[in-house]
C-alpha cells in the first residue's frame, strides 16, 4: 500500500514539473516568440495554452495591444512663412510583425518608441514646412495628420510595427512670439471696443436728434394751429366790435378814449402834474374868482 | 460572451443565474474537464489511505473554493482560460476554474471617471501648456474643461490598448480634439457664441478617436469650465464686452430721452391748442359783451348826447384824479424853474415799494398788482391791445 501511494505522489509531482517546463500560456493581450537556443522557432500569436520543449526552448512575450508614444515636450518647427511654431504629437502604434520587431529593435519598447518619434519629427519638419501656420492650426490639420500617419506607417513597417494614428496636440507660438500675439489681440479688442462705443454714441445721437426734430415739428404745428385759432378769435371779435361801434363812430371814439384814460391813470404811483387852467378845473377857478 | 464553447453552460440568457444552476454548471464543467481521463477521477483515493486522502480532499476543496468571486452590479467580470478570453460575466456570485486554468479580471463599467484638462483639481490650478491654444484667426484662448467618461465594453477596454492609466489616453484624445475644434473656429465664436457647440464637437471627435482604437471608453460629457482670453489680454476683452454694454446703454439713454421729449412736446402742443381755443372763446365773448354794453350806452346817449358826454367826461376825470397822485402847478403865476422831487413823491405814494425794486418798477407801469388782484385785468389789457389795433385801422 505505502509504496503505491508514494509512487502515485512521485508520478504526479514529476508530471507537474514536466508540465511546468513544457507548457506556457499566451495571454489574450500578448504574442509570444519561441526561441530554441537563441533562434526563433515559431511565433505564437493566438492566446491559449501552448507547449514547447523543456529546457531547450524559451519564450518571450510581447504586448500586441495599441500603445502610445507621447512627445514629452513640444518641438520647434518652421512653417512655410518662416515662422516658428511649437508642435507636439502622439503616436498610436502596435506590433504586427513580432519577428521583424524583435530583429530590428531587439524587442525593446523604448527603443521602438524613440525610433517612431524620430520618424514623426522628421516627417513633421517636412510637412509643417510646406504649410502656413494658419493651415497647421486649422485648415490642413487633418490632412497633415493623415500624411504623418501614412509616412510614419511606411517607415514603421521596417520595425514590424503598424502606426494607427499620429495626432497633433499642441500647435502654439513660442513664448517670445506669444507676447506680440497678445499685443495684437489687445489692439484688435481696442478697435472693437472703440467701434462699439462710437456706434453706440451715433445711435444715441440719432435717436435724440430724431426726438428733437419731432418735438420741434409738433410744437411748430401746434403754434401754427394755435395762431390760426387765435386769429379766428380776433377776427370774430373785430367784426363784433366793428358791428357795434360803427353805429356811432364819433361817440365810440369818445367813449373808448375815456376808458383808455381810466386804464392809463389809476395808481397812486401815477403822477399827474396838472395845470389848473384846464377845462376840468374851470369851475374850481370860477368859484374862486367869484 | 459569444465566445462560449458550446459545451460550457448557457450564460447568454442575460440575467444572473441562480445558485442551483451555477452548481449544476460547475459540476458539468468539472466532469467535462476531467472526463477525458477516465471516470471516477474525483473519487479515486476513496478507499486507499484515509489521512492522505483527507489532505488531498481539503487541498482540492480550497483550490476549488478559490475560484469563487463576486461581480458587483456596476462591474463585469472577464474570464480568461489559459490567457484566452472565454466569457464576460454579469453581476452576481460567480465561479471560475481556479488558477492556473482560468483567471478573472473585474472591470468597473458604470463608475464615472473624470479627466481634467488645462487644470488639476481646482480651476485656479492652471496648466498653461494645456489650456492655451490657438484659434482659427490666430488668437490665443485659455480653455479649461473636464471630461467625464465610463467604460462601455470591458473586453475592448482590457484587450485593445495598453493603458497603464486610462486617464492619460483620454487626456491625449481630449487635448488633440479640443485643439482641433478650437483651431477651426474664431475666438469670438468660442468665447461668446457657441461654447455648447464647442463642447459637443469635442465630445464627438474624442469619441471618434477613442473608437478608432477600440478603447471601450464612452465619453459621457465634456464640461467647458472656462473659456476666456489669456490673462495678459483679459482687461482688453473685458473692456470690449463693456463697450458692447455701453453701446446698449447709450442707445437706451437716447431712447429714454426721446420717450421723455416727444410726449412732453405733444403735451405742450395740446396746451398751446387749448390756450388758443380759450383765447378765441374769451376774445369773442369779450367782444360780444363790450359791443352790447356799447350798444346799450349808445341808445341812452342818443337820447341826450350833450349831457351824457359831459357826465362821462367828469366821471372819468373824477376816477382818475381820485386814484392818482397829483400836483397842481399854475404855470402862469411863476416863470421861475419849478423843482418837483418826483421820485420822492412817488415813493411817498407807495410806502411798501422801497423794499422790492423789481416790484416797484413793475408797479410804476401799473400792471402787475392790478392784474394779480383783478380778474378783469386781462380783458382790460386786451382792450388796450384792441384799441391799438383799431387806431391802426383807417
Amino acid at each position: 500500500m505505502k509504496p503505491m501511494t508514494v509512487n502515485i505522489l512521485v508520478g504526479a509531482i514529476s508530471l507537474l514539473v514536466i508540465a511546468s517546463l513544457s507548457l506556457f500560456v499566451v495571454d489574450q493581450r500578448q504574442t509570444a516568440i519561441v526561441f530554441q537556443l537563441g533562434e526563433i522557432v515559431r511565433v505564437e500569436d493566438q492566446p491559449g495554452i501552448k507547449w514547447k520543449l523543456p529546457l531547450v526552448q524559451s519564450v518571450r512575450y510581447f504586448d500586441k495591444r495599441i500603445q502610445t508614444v507621447d512627445a514629452t515636450e513640444p518641438e520647434r518647427y518652421l512653417t512655410s512663412e518662416k515662422k516658428n511654431v511649437m508642435v507636439d504629437a502622439f503616436v498610436k502604434w502596435r506590433i504586427t510583425d513580432v519577428k521583424q520587431y524583435y530583429n530590428s529593435v531587439g524587442g525593446d519598447v523604448t527603443q521602438a518608441q524613440i525610433r517612431l518619434m524620430q520618424t514623426v519629427v522628421s516627417v513633421m519638419r517636412e510637412e509643417i514646412g510646406k504649410h502656413t501656420i494658419q493651415d497647421v492650426v486649422s485648415g490642413s490639420r487633418e490632412k497633415i495628420m493623415a500624411v504623418l500617419r501614412e509616412k510614419t506607417n511606411a517607415d514603421a513597417k521596417n520595425i514590424g510595427v503598424e502606426v494607427l494614428d499620429v495626432r497633433l496636440k499642441r500647435v502654439d507660438y513660442p513664448s517670445e512670439i506669444s507676447n506680440s500675439v497678445y499685443k495684437q489681440m489687445e489692439a484688435e479688442r481696442k478697435s472693437v471696443a472703440n467701434e462699439l462705443r462710437a456706434t453706440g454714441f451715433a445711435d444715441s445721437e440719432k435717436i435724440r436728434a430724431d426726438a428733437d426734430r419731432q418735438r420741434q415739428v409738433i410744437l411748430a404745428n401746434a403754434y401754427r394751429d394755435a395762431q390760426r385759432l387765435k386769429g379766428e378769435g380776433d377776427a370774430k371779435a373785430t367784426a363784433i366790435y366793428a358791428g357795434a361801434f360803427s353805429h356811432n363812430p364819433e361817440f365810440f371814439a369818445f367813449y373808448r378814449s375815456l376808458e383808455a384814460y381810466k386804464q392809463s391813470f389809476k395808481n397812486k404811483g401815477d403822477m399827474l402834474v396838472i395845470d389848473p387852467n384846464s377845462e376840468f378845473f374851470k369851475y374850481l377857478k370860477k368859484g374862486a374868482g367869484k | 460572451m459569444a465566445l462560449n464553447d458550446p459545451q460550457w453552460g448557457n450564460r447568454k440568457n442575460g440575467g444572473p443565474p441562480d445558485l442551483e444552476e451555477m452548481l449544476r454548471n460547475f459540476n458539468r464543467k468539472l466532469s467535462g474537464f476531467f472526463g477525458g481521463k477516465g471516470g471516477g477521477g474525483g473519487a479515486a483515493p476513496g478507499g486507499v489511505g484515509g489521512g492522505i486522502g483527507l489532505i488531498v480532499a481539503i487541498v482540492a476543496l480550497v483550490w476549488v473554493g478559490s475560484g469563487f468571486y463576486i461581480v458587483d452590479s456596476s462591474q463585469r467580470g472577464v474570464v480568461l482560460r489559459f490567457g484566452k478570453f472565454t466569457e464576460t460575466t454579469q453581476p452576481g456570485p460567480r465561479w471560475h476554474f481556479p488558477y492556473p486554468v482560468e483567471t478573472v479580471e473585474i472591470v468597473n463599467l458604470s463608475q464615472v471617471r473624470t479627466v481634467e484638462v488645462g487644470y488639476r483639481d481646482n480651476e485656479r490650478n492652471k496648466r498653461p501648456q494645456e489650456s492655451l491654444m490657438l484659434t482659427a484667426d490666430g488668437n490665443i484662448i485659455d480653455i479649461q474643461f473636464a471630461v467625464q467618461y465610463v467604460l462601455k465594453d470591458p473586453t475592448d477596454y482590457l484587450f485593445n490598448n495598453r493603458m497603464t492609466d486610462d486617464k492619460e489616453v483620454v487626456r491625449q484624445a481630449a487635448e488633440t480634439s479640443i485643439r482641433e475644434v478650437v483651431g477651426k473656429n474664431k475666438i469670438d465664436y468660442v468665447l461668446y457664441e457657441a461654447r455648447g457647440q464647442v463642447a459637443a464637437d469635442t465630445t464627438k471627435l474624442m469619441q471618434e478617436i477613442l473608437d478608432r482604437y477600440k478603447t471601450g471608453i464612452l465619453i459621457s460629457q465634456v464640461n467647458l469650465k472656462n473659456a476666456q482670453p489669456p490673462q495678459e489680454v483679459q482687461a482688453a476683452f473685458d473692456d470690449a464686452l463693456k463697450a458692447g454694454q455701453d453701446k446698449e446703454r447709450q442707445k437706451n439713454e437716447g431712447q429714454a430721452y426721446a420717450n421723455d421729449v416727444v410726449p412732453r412736446a405733444t403735451g405742450e402742443a395740446a396746451r398751446l391748442m387749448q390756450e388758443a381755443e380759450g383765447y378765441k372763446k374769451a376774445v369773442t365773448a369779450d367782444a360780444e359783451g363790450e359791443a352790447s354794453r356799447f350798444k346799450l350806452i349808445l341808445a341812452e346817449y342818443n337820447k341826450a348826447p350833450q349831457v351824457t358826454r359831459e357826465r362821462m367826461y367828469i366821471d372819468m376825470m373824477q376816477q382818475i384824479l381820485s386814484n392818482t397822485t397829483k400836483v397842481m402847478v399854475d404855470q402862469k403865476n411863476g416863470n421861475s424853474l419849478l423843482y418837483l422831487p418826483l421820485d420822492k413823491l412817488i415813493q411817498g405814494a407807495n410806502p411798501g415799494s422801497t423794499q422790492l425794486p423789481d416790484l416797484q418798477s413793475a408797479m410804476r407801469q401799473g400792471t402787475v398788482d392790478q392784474q394779480a388782484q383783478q380778474p378783469g385785468a386781462d380783458s382790460h389789457a386786451r382792450e388796450n391791445a384792441l384799441g391799438r389795433d383799431r387806431s391802426a385801422r383807417p
